[in-house]
């Protein structure tokens, strides 16, 4: 096995620069290079530059990439940019990874900390000196979205609920993630809710966080460490779908840890070709006519926002499809690239105005079309909607629990 | 399930997903990235060369196809090729200027004149005698003097290049296109731009400048307005602005009739029984995913995307459906004169009346059809005729599957 930043790990996303044709098509794609001169561009960094490295860094401004992962997404030649480009600043921050990288990269250790104390925590990250403190010590900027502490974590409430109806179909495994677990609680809840109200009987495993935090800040090591864990823990119930409600996350399970870290496990491989992403898996339930459709409709109109670590999975954007079941319900594709937090990249205080810039197209729409509530898969986009515009921004599972009358 | 399935996101793929979601279809587009249209220039060839420079296409066509008789036009009256590109037209009348059976000259990056039929309104020539040039310095690939100075050779004009100084974005040396059409679409921006440009410029007839004038908003228009005369984009070397909105405006139409765009993944194989594709396989993230649907466009593209490959041993082969490649078989597929006629180039498949790939004399599967790029017969980047066959074999499949062909 070589080592992990090196380039001969990455050989096939290398192979792969061979295959781009300087069409430039991702330059004018990349939501960065949209709105800062301080990142010269998927191609430059990836493609270009990566013939030029030799184990060096060339170009520095690879850091401001924000590992979004849209230029591999709509390369018509298959190039794997993002990931060259992932593995290339991996190689950069190595010997100098910034500690406020190495602390928010750990989802679990913040949720650990902040849910036994939730209201004061919640307090401290609302108190404006708190963090002016954080923004001069830690590097996390002021204004940034910061998670909302659960006084009760999903395990918790795990181990004392029993399903509303015996099951009447198979079984599910389901995957909450680490902010499902402390944060997005409730997400959790109502995606164990519905899987359960359409009769099948969730099975949750002990789990840990999926390491895409670390993997995005260049942290491999660690990452691949979590992402083996997570798979080895996952691996049960075997045959069986793995049903994940964070997006992101059943990304790095599907393709990210191996196709950006090299990371070869058995397990891994057979975990990642058992994710669905909830609203995958519903949708694929509905067009084989397995999903019941006795929804009460909802007069609503919203706009949705697919993750770019969605798209990236190369399966459309099946909430959209999904919600549009729902009777009255109007859901408006926002049609933006990226929301800009990137995962933790938008709360870095020398990224922040890039991610707000980045962002500013899709909370436009958001205000747009209801200042109120919004939709969108991921959670730490969510968070980022949320604190732009003020709107209540809801995974699309909840609107599917409010239609089956599970409120 | 979706009644049909198109393959590839170019103007072949977009059309045939719009022209069945018209008739009333579902239909699912998968495509491996985004389509070719940013790497042409935002217009509509029908045919723009026949050796020499052709003024009415649909006039030309039928001498055309007497000297091309394998070409993809020759299953095409002129009348089929004006009505699918006039319904192209109507589809975003706000992109694409009506035609009227004559093509326009358009200059390209070069300063050439480059006939073709459907413009931007941005690109409509208005015959001046006399025009500037004008450049931003910190553009990339736009060169006001070697423009202008081929214009006075091509369009018998009297043409005078400029430069300003504004950067897209302050201490920006060399912005992409992009970021120009960004900036552009700021109006504080564009009153600078407007600014600089009337400051340097004579008293000439119009104003040609590159190809990068607005992204979401008409830029060119408020140009015009600010510098009293027209004001053309000139074509750059791709990324192509023009190209960018034609593909956003047909793409935002297909999402609006409710076309399902899975972008991403690549179509990989396919599953056929009793002369039927049954489903083609996604390889997507973690697994490779079945799509199974009644019908299959497959407009995939030529060379250029890897639907047909060439190997070291000569062969060319489709690499999908595994479909035969007319013209694969000739000794001379490639010969040593630059300038010669590559046989190579006119490989591709072969289909019937409603555009079915051929095995022989018949169809090789009753629901797939071809169309755009991949057609054989045709030498689409000389002849300027690409987009006219990609939208009107695009129609005809459309229009074969809807009627139950």
């Amino acid at each position: 096995m070589f080592e992990p930043t090196s380039h001969e790990h990455n050989v096939l996303a290398r192979a792969s620069l061979d295959q781009c044709v300087k069409c430039t098509i991702c330059e004018t794609q990349c939501p960065v290079m949209a709105v800062t001169p301080a990142f010269s561009g998927p191609k430059f960094v990836g493609p270009q530059a990566e013939r030029y490295r030799h184990g060096l860094s060339v170009d520095h401004s690879l850091d401001y990439c924000s590992s979004c992962g849209t230029c591999t997404l709509v390369c018509p030649q298959g190039v794997q940019i993002a990931e060259l480009n992932s593995v290339a600043r991996a190689a950069m921050k190595k010997d100098h990874m910034p500690l406020r990288d190495q602390l928010i990269s750990r989802t679990t250790l913040m949720g650990k900390a902040m849910h036994p104390v939730a209201p004061i925590a919640n307090g401290v990250l609302g108190f404006a000196p708190a963090r002016w403190a954080m923004e001069k010590v830690v590097g996390i900027h002021r204004k940034a979205a910061m998670p909302t502490a659960r006084s009760q974590t999903f395990s918790a409430w795990w181990k004392k609920h029993t399903p509303a109806t015996p099951p009447t179909r198979g079984k599910v495994v389901f995957f909450h993630g680490c902010a499902g677990e402390y944060f997005e609680v409730e997400t959790s809840r109502k995606t164990v809710e519905v899987l359960e109200h359409i009769g099948f009987e969730v099975v949750v495993p002990k789990q840990g966080c999926c390491g895409l935090p670390m993997q995005s800040n260049g942290i491999f090591d660690a990452a691949r460490d979590h992402v083996k864990k997570l798979s080895a823990a996952l691996d049960v119930e075997p045959g069986t779908p793995i049903i994940a409600s964070a997006a992101s996350c059943a990304g790095m399970l599907k393709h990210e840890a191996r196709e950006i870290m090299g990371v070869d496990d058995p397990a891994l491989v057979t975990v990642g070709a058992r994710v669905r992403d909830v609203s995958e898996f519903l949708l694929a339930l509905a067009e084989q006519g397995e999903l019941p459709l006795d929804f009460t409709p909802l007069d609503l109109t919203v706009p949705y926002h697919a993750p770019c670590q969605l798209k990236g999975q190369g399966m459309g954007k099946p909430a959209l499809e999904l919600l549009r079941l729902i009777p009255g319900l109007t859901v408006i594709d926002a049609e933006a690239t990226c929301c800009g937090i990137a995962g933790t990249y938008g709360l870095k205080k020398e990224k922040y105005a890039v991610g707000q810039a980045v962002g500013k197209p899709l909370f436009d729409k958001v205000r747009e079309i209801n200042p109120q509530l919004a939709v969108c898969d991921t959670e730490t986009c969510r968070w980022q909607i949320a604190a732009a515009t003020g709107a209540q921004v809801v995974h699309p599972v909840w609107l599917l629990h409010k239609a089956y009358g599970l409120e | 399930m979706t009644d049909t399935i198109v393959i590839g996101a170019g103007l072949a793929g977009l059309g045939a997903a719009l022209r069945l979601a018209q008739g009333g279809q579902t239909v699912t587009l998968l495509t491996h990235g985004l389509g070719g249209l940013q790497l042409g220039q935002g217009t509509i060839d029908v045919l723009g060369y026949d050796d020499q420079p052709v003024d009415r296409p649909f006039d030309a066509l039928p001498a055309f196809v007497a000297g091309h008789p394998d070409h993809p036009y020759a299953r095409f009256t002129p009348s089929q090729v004006k009505a699918a590109v006039d319904w192209l037209a109507e589809l975003i009348p706000d992109q694409l200027v009506a035609g009227d059976g004559a093509n326009h000259p358009v200059p390209t990056a070069l300063g050439a004149m480059r006939p073709t039929y459907l413009v931007q309104p941005s690109m409509v020539w208005p015959h001046p005698t006399t025009v500037a040039v004008v450049g931003p310095r910190q553009l990339r690939d736009f060169y006001p003097t070697l423009v202008a100075a081929n214009l006075e050779r091509t369009a018998g004009v009297t043409a005078t290049a400029y430069h300003i100084d504004l950067p897209a974005r302050p201490g920006e040396a060399d912005s992409a296109p992009v970021v120009y059409a960004t900036a552009l679409d700021d109006p504080a921006f564009l009153k600078r731009f407007a600014g600089l440009t009337a400051k340097v410029i004579g008293k000439e007839d119009a104003v040609l400048l590159p190809g990068v004038l607005g992204h979401r908003t008409n830029a060119c228009a408020r140009l015009a307005e600010a510098l009293g005369r027209p004001v053309v984009e000139a074509h750059l070397a791709p990324p192509s602005i023009p190209g960018l909105r034609l593909n956003e405006a047909l793409t935002a139409l297909a999402t609006s009739l409710r076309v399902r765009v899975i972008l991403g993944s690549k179509v990989t194989g396919f599953e056929a029984a009793g002369g039927r594709v049954a489903a083609v396989t996604l390889h997507q993230a973690g697994r490779d995913q079945v799509y199974a649907a009644d019908q299959f466009v497959y407009a995939p593209g030529g060379f250029e995307s890897g639907a047909l490959e060439l190997d070291s041993y000569g062969h060319v082969t489709e690499a999908l459906f595994g479909l035969p490649v007319l013209g694969a078989d000739r000794e001379d597929l490639i010969t040593g004169d630059f300038w010669a006629d590559q046989a190579l180039f006119a490989t591709g498949v072969g289909v019937d009346a409603a555009m079915r790939p051929l095995a022989g004399a018949t169809p090789a599967y009753d629901n797939l059809y071809v169309a755009g790029g991949l057609l054989a017969g045709a030498v689409r980047w000389t002849e300027k005729s690409g987009d006219g066959i990609a939208v009107t074999s695009a129609v005809a499949a459309a229009d074969a599957i809807l009627r139950g062909e």
